[in-house]
Formats: structure tokens, sequence, C-alpha cells
């Protein structure tokens, strides 16, 4: 049952796209987090904005998801390329074209973002937690949080919080019953399946095992928040005289 | 032209039509919790519908003009006033330098718009120069007004704005015969929230759906720029699905998992979690932006195509209207109706 007919278009197996608002049209390509769902979301965000239509303003990728924000003013008088009597009409029509051209696309090859992360001393106030609580010593869990690679799903809750997938399950560790009234800028930090950092000071019940030095967001950069969903990143553990002098020259090979 | 901000209210931040190139990075749209208002302040000056303004909530403002002033404001939550006498709304005013002007408390609304020649003077902040309280940037350094604050306008003046300026200049305060008919612009029912059914729509029970549609809400205190909650009727699902978390908007309502309504504004996170089962008209923001806590609605379900219309048209609208101001500016003289 689809309520006054109109709200939702599938077109396609594997791309369904929704009403969001006047403004703005969210294409779903799957229904799970999975690899597969992952690339289609990120190659279609990338080829979209290597080909915007007038009037695009923004594109928010999720898990399965990529939201188009536009401008309607602008889309309902647009010359180029544009058909259809209203603006979510004109904007669907567009990416349902844009897609067929997808398959043309080579896969996506993402680099590494190696992030430097120092699991020690008052940076890593709740390490030695997760490791009695799974029964493993903090150097295994500093060991098996950063030997793989994880995926930015997501930017949200916060400017510039990267939701990120791929943490061993090893290391599922359930949120602090009381959350902190503020948690340091840069703390990496686990809760249930999630891990995720900080990018500044906020309230939060994650359970702390490190901290990174790079500003995860700032808003004097031209683009401020330092990963981006469709990121892969890996963690690179260093101590804290690496981390105090990361953070003094806020410079790190991997940003050059 | 310069202010000083005497009594700052509770809350007055400095808004423009929002941030809207990085949601991706999760950074909100922020902006005037009630564009009609914010965009009907700035075309009775001649300005441009995105400069600067601020937004008050409620009232208790009160400010000084240390030069000269050209304002005009727009909203649902105070009056004017300069000592005893009261100020139109919707229209230009000449405030002489000197002059303590005081925004004094109106049932009606919660937010009220203050708009000055050529917009107030702020540093863009990723393009726009709306204040975002939560990360603390934009506006006056991402916070809202305080008392002994100096606020100036900026000199890039449009030909409209000298035009205005030119004809209402003087020694005392000043104002034209005509004023901007917002009423024009707003539904007649402003309790009655016009929504396109969302994406997880289907999600809730029938019943659920008959009661979302027809029961009456009252909005709760806990409401601010990010979002508002509802008490009412509760709702329950049919589809339990966990809802991965995806792109939401400013008028998304969500269902909290107790069954209860929220309904997010212009400082809401970027992405939610919560299934979606309705998206508020556009052009119903500014309804949504005056409700104060214990007011009553009721939503009411169009199409996506008539939102679209509705939204389309009264952009349409807005445009003729500064047209309009601009033309009515380029004749010779605009008859003044002063208060000597």
């Amino acid at each position: 049952m689809i309520p006054f007919g109109t709200s939702t278009q599938p077109f396609s197996s594997s791309f369904s796209i929704h009403f969001l608002s006047e403004n703005a049209i969210t294409i779903e390509f799957g229904q799970k987090i999975d690899e597969a769902t992952f690339d289609k979301v990120h190659q279609f965000n990338k080829l979209l904005n290597a080909r915007p239509f007038e009037g695009l303003l923004c594109t928010v990728p999720a898990y399965v998801s990529l939201t188009v924000f536009y401008d309607a003013t602008i889309v309902i008088n647009a010359k180029n390329g544009l058909i259809g009597i209203s603006g979510f009409e004109r904007v669907s029509g567009y990416l349902v074209q844009l897609h067929t051209q997808m398959t043309a696309i080579e896969k996506n090859t993402r680099k590494t973002i190696r992030l430097p992360v120092c699991y020690e001393g008052k940076l890593a106030p709740d390490l030695n937690y997760v490791a009695s609580y799974h029964n493993i010593s903090p150097a295994e869990v500093i060991r098996l949080h950063s030997s793989v690679p994880y995926k930015v799903y997501m930017i949200g809750f916060v400017p510039g919080f990267a939701y990120l997938g791929g943490m061993n399950s090893l290391l599922e560790t359930p949120r602090k019953a009381v959350p902190r009234k503020k948690v340091p800028a840069g703390s990496v930090g686990i809760a249930g399946a999630q891990t995720g950092i900080y990018p500044f000071p906020i309230p939060g019940g994650w359970q702390i095992i490190g901290c990174s030095p790079l500003r995860l967001f700032d808003i004097e950069r031209p683009s401020p928040a330092l990963l981006s969903a469709g990121d892969e990143i890996m963690f690179e553990v260093i101590d804290l005289e690496e981390f105090e002098a990361i953070k003094n020259s806020n410079s790190w090979k991997s940003l050059s | 032209m310069e202010i000083t901000v005497i009594k700052p209210g509770i809350l007055s931040t400095v808004q423009d039509l929002g941030r809207h190139f990085y949601r991706h990075q999760a950074i909100p749209a922020a902006g005037a919790m009630d564009p009609l208002s914010m965009r009907i302040a700035n075309l009775s000056l001649g300005n441009s519908p995105t400069e600067a303004v601020i937004e008050i909530t409620y009232a208790d403002v009160s400010i000084f003009a240390e030069t000269d002033l050209l304002i005009a404001y727009s909203g649902e939550s105070c009056l004017l006033y300069a000592g005893k006498q009261a100020l139109p709304a919707n229209r230009p005013l000449f405030i002489p330098a000197g002059q303590y002007l005081d925004f004094s408390h109106l049932e009606s609304g919660s937010r009220t718009y203050l708009a000055i020649l050529g917009g107030w003077d702020v540093r863009p902040v990723l393009g726009s120069k709306s204040t975002y309280l939560e990360a603390q940037f934009g506006g006056l350094s991402g916070r809202c007004l305080k008392k002994g604050d100096k606020l100036r306008s900026s000199e890039n003046l449009t030909q409209s704005n000298k035009r205005i300026l030119a004809s209402l200049k003087g020694l005392y305060i000043n104002f034209p015969s005509w004023s901007v008919h917002k009423e024009r612009f707003t539904a007649l029912a402003k309790k009655t929230i016009r929504v396109v059914p969302g994406k997880e729509f289907t999600w809730f029970r029938a019943d659920s759906l008959l009661s979302f549609l027809s029961s009456s809400y009252t909005l709760s205190r806990d409401c601010n720029r990010m979002g508002y909650r509802f008490n009412g009727q509760g709702l329950s699902r049919s589809v339990q699905t966990e809802l991965l978390s995806t792109a939401v908007a400013p008028g998304t309502i969500q269902v909290t998992n107790d069954g209860s309504l929220m309904l997010l504004m212009a400082d809401s996170q970027t992405t939610g979690g919560y299934p979606r089962i309705a998206q508020v008209a556009q052009i119903d923001i500014p309804l949504c932006a005056q409700l104060k806590p214990g007011d009553v609605i009721h939503f009411s379900a169009i199409s996506r195509i008539e939102a679209e219309k509705l939204y389309l048209n009264q952009e349409k609208e807005l445009k003729r209207l500064a047209v309009a101001i601009n033309i009515l500016c380029s004749t010779t003289s605009i008859p003044g109706k002063g208060s000597q």
C-alpha cells in the first residue's frame, strides 16, 4: 500500500527513489549493510557529483542510501537535461538516466587513510575496562582495533562524526551506564558493534580506548570534516610522544 | 549603522537562510526557523532575502541606536516600541541615532526577525552567517547575543536600499504608509500543519495513522531550534524493522521508540534512524516555527505534488514582492508618515 501513490517510485530492482522534502530526494540501493551496497552508494555519489544537475546543492550518503538535496526553484526552471512538470519528476528522471551509465564506471579504487591513535594512559580511560570485559589483555584490544580497515559509512550525529563499519566483533562492548559530561576531541570509542571518533568535545557514553591527535573537525578548513563517507581508514598505533608532536604541529604523513 | 544590545532576550541569534552545502559533513542547515517572516523583514528594506537578520525568541529584547538606523521587523512574538510609540511590522522604519527600542511580548507566536539595511555584518562561515549553537560557529562567534554586544550593518547597499533610506531619512522616527501584507503568504488555519506521508508512513498500524491524521497534538516544553516533541495519541508500528540511519531534513517528523512524534527543525541532526511518518510541507514550516509549548495542532495530509506546487508558488510570490518593492522604491518619493 502506497498512500497517495506518489511518494515512492521504484524503477529498478537495485534502486528506488523516495520523496524526502520539496528540496530533497533519497535513492535507496539496498536494505542491509554490505560491501556491494556501500560501493553502489559511493559510485553513484561520485558520478552525480562529477555530473551535477542545475540546482544540486549537496549529496548525503548513508548506510544504504544517497540523499540528493537541491533547490527546487532552480530545478523547475532549469533548461538542460531536466524534464518533467515537477521538481521531483525532473530530478528523479535525471537520476534514473544517470544510473544507466553507472555500469560503465570502473570500480572505486579507494585509498586507505591512516589515522594515528594513541592508546595510552589518560587518553584511554576505558581501555582496561574493555580488556577485562572480554577477558583479554589491553595490548590485544589495541591489536584487534588497529589491525583491520574500517569503512566510513556515514557522517552524522554531530558535524564530522564518522560512523565506522568493520570493527572486530570480539571488541563489541556496551556503552557506559553513565555518559561522561565531556569527551575530549579525538577520542576513539566503542559502543556496541560500532567504533568512532569524537570530532570535538561533547557528552558521550562510548568506551574510550584511545585518542587521535588529528583534528577531525576544524571549522577553519575549507572542508571542515577530515573524513568523508566512502573513505577507508586504518588506525595506526602511536605513543604519547608522537601524539604530542602531531598535535602540536597538526601535521601527519597521511594528510599531505 | 550600529546598535548596542541592552537586553539580549532569552535566545537571540544571527541567522540567514542557512548552510546548504555541508550536510554530508553532518553540518546542519541552521538558518531562520521562520524563513517567511525573515524574508519579509529583509524585503521590506530592499535587501536580498538572504541577508543576515537577528532571530528573537519570544521577546524582552532592547537595543540602542548608536547611529541612524533603517530597520524592519516581522514575526509573531513581539511588537516593537520606541518609548511608548508602537512601530508597525513588515515595513521599513527609520530610527534616529540615540533612540532606545524595545521588543515587547505578543501572545501569538514565538519568533520575530530584525533586519537592517544591507544586512547584519558578521563573518560568513562555510558560506552562511547563520549561528549554529551546538558546534559554536557562525553568527556572533557561534553564540547568542549578550548584553553590550555591538552589531553593525553591511555597507554594501543596493539601489533599493539607498532609495528607501533617502526617502525616510530625517531627524525623527519615520516610516512609509505601505507595508507587506504577510497574511497573504500564510495559511488561514494556523494550527493545521500540512504534511506529506514519509517513507516509513506504511510502517505504522492503520489505527495509528488514523490518529496521526485526525487527533490533536500538543507541543511539549521539549522544543528548541533542533526539534519539537509533541504530546498526543501514541503511535504504534506494524513493521518492526530497525531503520538504518539515513538523511533527514528540517520538517521531518520521526516517531521515537515510545511512539511519540518528534519534528526536526532548523538545527536538527542531518541523519536519523527513527521511522519518518511524514514531512511537513515546506510552506507550513513557518507555522511550526511560531508554535509555543501548549499549542494544539492537527496534521493534514497532502500529496508531494501539491506540497511542491504550494512551495514553488510561494517562492514565485516572494520574488514578485521583491520586484514590487523595488518598483515602489524607484518612484521618486515614497510618502513618509512620520511622527514628529
